[in-house]
């Protein structure tokens, strides 16, 4: 059969996103795949260079739209190593529930661009609906609805408002009461189970090759997950479970992410129960002549898509000298994409791609 | 755990400088030509997850510094051992003027849309890379955009402030 040349996105309607993908088929079988990233590329790292330690926090909350908070706190956390700063033992607690609310919006945002691509829209406008009540809940806090803005070195922005901790349970309580319709509609429909079973399989050997980190490592069954091998904020602090499944293929990766969202919402209720009271600030010098002290550092962390990292040196001036994030969709989109598609068909472009849970501006940055 | 890996990089490589710091990062200094054989090293010992590959521009020494972050997967799928907990990160020094390495995608298969960004953004070849096509850019650059000579400011001036306003165009007509 003829080999033809098929340009996957970024005008295509199986493609979620700003990516593309140039495909080599023959029929409806995928030879080689080109992944194709750029679309979205706007130099934030050259940018930070460019401006103050305090100025570059509205800038990398952009660099994932999805995410924007563990960008933030992976931020702070470099500028906190480099500057040596501590922060208030309440201010732990609440950035841990601050970004497990925002693992949940993260993941119902996951789950809308999946059941979609797969024409499971009802699902999808639950999903979506689902995630603006915790943009409701953010709003309240921070101010913002998508970009908040609210991780600082020295600890968080504000205080909870008053009454805000019941407003978390009882939208909490709002989601979880409909998982057991997820379930029915989506999770065990044999529509999914068929279509997604034995598709894009990642097996372990394969991940450790490519730097596969999140659900593509969970999938194959290692509980790999850096809040837990390297704790921060008050993850050590509470007892939780790190879900996992054993085939590596997209209904593995796909269970992890619901699972992960329960698992969140238990991790909050233990925080809440568990937090003390106190500042959650402490104070900084004037960040308008800030000068950080000479060094490099690396930190990491788990965002909804795998390990996050920021490596970043300062060469003791108002501004950093190098930033440079290592981010999950990097390795997954660029190296492990490429891979899973090959033998795949066409039809199955998106489902292997969404499944690998590849967001495009996470890349480019 | 981090000391005895100091022990055995000192005893199998000659000329390499190793700071551990309290919270559990290991800083290694080498020359460029061991890099290769220090990351293989690692790897064999069980550092199998490459993280991260970072240049940073040090215009003033004249010299690109190429960082290779290192970590390690679980042995155990269950049990959270000291050993993930490392990070590593192998850094060396090439000049500016002829910046030109090694791939490294014989070790870690993931190197490669690393080496590509640094070979776009920072102008370094790399050696035995297969496709050091462009990754995100579309335009070409005189001086690759992320060296600390390229001065965003100055090229947004020259590119965008040459193409006419609205109103000239229609007073031309």
């Amino acid at each position: 059969m003829r080999e033809l040349e098929l340009y996957f996105g970024p005008q295509h309607l199986g493609m979620v996103g700003n990516f593309s993908i140039t495909l080599n088929v023959e029929g409806d079988r995928i030879i080689k795949a080109d992944a194709n990233p750029g679309f979205l590329h706007r130099g934030f790292e050259k940018l930070m260079e460019q401006r103050t330690w305090i100025q570059n926090f509205p800038l990398v909350c952009r660099i994932n739209v999805v995410e924007p908070d563990s960008m933030e706190l992976m931020y702070a956390m470099g500028v906190e190593k480099l500057a040596n700063i501590e922060i208030p033992e309440r201010a732990e607690y609440i950035r841990s529930i601050y970004l497990e609310l925002a693992r949940i919006g993260s993941h119902l945002f996951g789950l809308w661009a999946y059941a979609n691509m797969l024409g499971f829209d009802t699902v999808a406008q639950w999903a979506m609906y689902h995630r603006d009540l915790i943009l409701d809940l953010f709003e309240e806090l921070t101010g913002g609805r998508v970009y908040h803005i609210y991780i600082l070195p020295g600890g968080v922005r504000r205080d909870f408002p008053e009454g805000f901790k019941d407003k978390i349970i009882k939208t909490l309580h709002s989601i979880g009461g409909c998982v057991p319709d997820y379930d029915n509609i989506f999770f065990n429909n044999r529509i999914f189970y068929k279509r997604a079973k034995n598709i894009g399989i990642v097996t372990r050997k394969e991940a450790e090759e490519m730097g596969g980190v999140g659900q593509v490592m969970r999938a194959t069954g290692m509980k790999y997950d850096i809040r837990k091998i390297e704790p921060y904020a008050a993850y050590d602090k509470i007892d939780w479970e790190v879900p996992t499944r054993k085939d590596g293929d997209a209904y593995s990766r796909i269970w992890i992410v619901r699972d992960e969202m329960i698992e969140s919402v238990h991790m909050i209720f233990k925080l809440l129960d568990k937090m003390p009271q106190g500042k959650v600030f402490n104070k900084i010098p004037n960040p308008f002549k800030w000068n950080i002290p000479k060094g490099e550092a690396y930190v990491r962390c788990e965002s909804s898509r795998g390990e996050l990292g920021l490596y970043m040196v300062s060469n003791g001036k108002d501004k950093p000298y190098r930033v440079h994030f290592r981010t999950p969709s990097y390795s997954h989109g660029l190296t492990i994409l490429e891979k899973a598609l090959i033998n795949a068909s066409i039809a199955d472009v998106g489902n292997i791609m969404i499944s690998l849970y590849i967001v495009a501006p996470e890349i480019d940055r | 755990m981090n000391k005895s890996l100091k022990e055995k990089l000192l005893s199998s490589f000659s000329d390499i400088q190793i700071d551990i710091t309290e919270d559990n990062k290991v800083f290694i200094n080498t020359k460029k030509d061991d890099v290769i054989s220090v990351l293989n090293f690692l790897k064999n010992l069980g550092y199998k997850h490459l993280a991260l590959i970072s240049c940073t521009d040090w215009i003033e020494e004249n010299e690109f510094e190429l960082v290779y972050i290192l970590s390690s997967y679980m042995e155990n799928d269950t049990e959270y051992r000291n050993k993930e907990k490392t990070n590593i990160l192998v850094k060396t020094r090439i000049p500016r003027e002829k910046a030109e390495f090694v791939t490294l995608i014989n070790v870690f298969a993931n190197a490669e849309p690393y080496e590509r960004e640094l070979h776009e953004l920072y102008g370094i070849y790399f050696e035995g890379h297969p496709r050091l096509t462009p990754l995100f850019l579309e335009r070409e650059y005189k001086i690759p955009p992320f060296r600390k000579d390229f001065d965003t400011k100055k090229y947004v001036k020259e590119v965008f402030d040459n193409i006419p306003f609205v109103k000239d165009r229609k007073e031309k007509k």
